[in-house]
């Protein structure tokens, strides 16, 4: 573990796994987060764009905010979605690049991997693809993508500056970053910093 | 942290009330914590 982060990596990995994979797998439990269809209306979601969307595709959507509200991707955009749970948010990208586009989603989690390719082939989505993969590992070629998406995530990530350096990486010069994550007003006792449970939970 | 990184033209939306009504809202509210939306582009 690098001396200068605050939780061991690997461990919050098992965590954040553990803790989605309930998500995945029975979205409808009492999580201390918001989820699906009350969650994308409280984050200012364009209702009638998840509206259309199946159920499979909202109900485990668990973002901290609206990626999609300060910049709108274009036609024919390359997307990459960090930690792409279901595919929530890959799906609202789909949308907006169109056919002509494409959009990889990457989680490290099986049960959201197997649900969002699930509902990608439903929805007869051929410009969208989910990879297996790390934040800190993007399994995406330099350069590739227009712009990079992600919703919640990094602040479950212990090396952010290895993710913020791998996003730089897979984007092109000029390239978008526009993502959502929480942030705190107040600060969190150093203590609290470097109890695993409690970025979780 | 994101300009340290390589990125520049940082924008900051809105906060959302991410927890309100939520099993995590009490603790959000004790260190203030909001649901953001970032914008910024590579360098």
């Amino acid at each position: 573990m690098t001396e200068d982060l605050l939780v061991d990596p690997e461990a919050l990995r098992e965590q954040v796994r553990d803790k989605y994979r309930e998500v995945a797998v029975d979205p409808h439990r009492n999580f201390h987060f918001h989820t699906g269809r009350p969650l994308a209306a409280r984050l200012g979601y364009d209702q009638a764009t998840v509206g259309a969307l199946p159920d499979r595709a909202v109900e485990s959507f668990a973002g901290v905010g609206n990626p999609f509200s300060l910049r709108r991707l274009q036609p024919g955009e390359r997307v990459v979605d960090v930690g792409s749970g279901a595919g929530f948010d890959t799906f609202i990208a789909a949308g907006q690049v169109g056919d002509g586009g494409r959009v990889v989603g990457v989680d490290m989690t099986p049960e959201m991997l197997s649900k969002s390719r699930a509902t990608a082939e439903a929805l007869g989505f051929a410009h969208v693809e989910f990879r297996e993969g790390l934040a800190e590992d993007l399994p995406a070629e330099d350069g590739w993508a227009d712009s990079v998406i992600s919703n919640g995530v990094i602040n479950l990530c212990a090396d952010k500056k290895a993710v913020f350096g791998e996003i730089r990486r897979v984007l092109k010069p000029g390239g978008w970053l526009q993502f959502a994550d929480i942030a705190n007003g107040r600060p969190v006792p150093p203590e609290a910093l470097r109890d695993i449970d409690l970025w979780t939970g | 942290m994101l300009e340290d990184t390589g990125f520049v033209d940082v924008q900051i939306g809105d906060a959302a009330d991410t927890f309100g009504g939520a099993t995590g809202e009490e603790k959000a509210r004790a260190f203030e914590v909001y649901g953001y939306a970032f914008l910024a582009r590579r360098s």
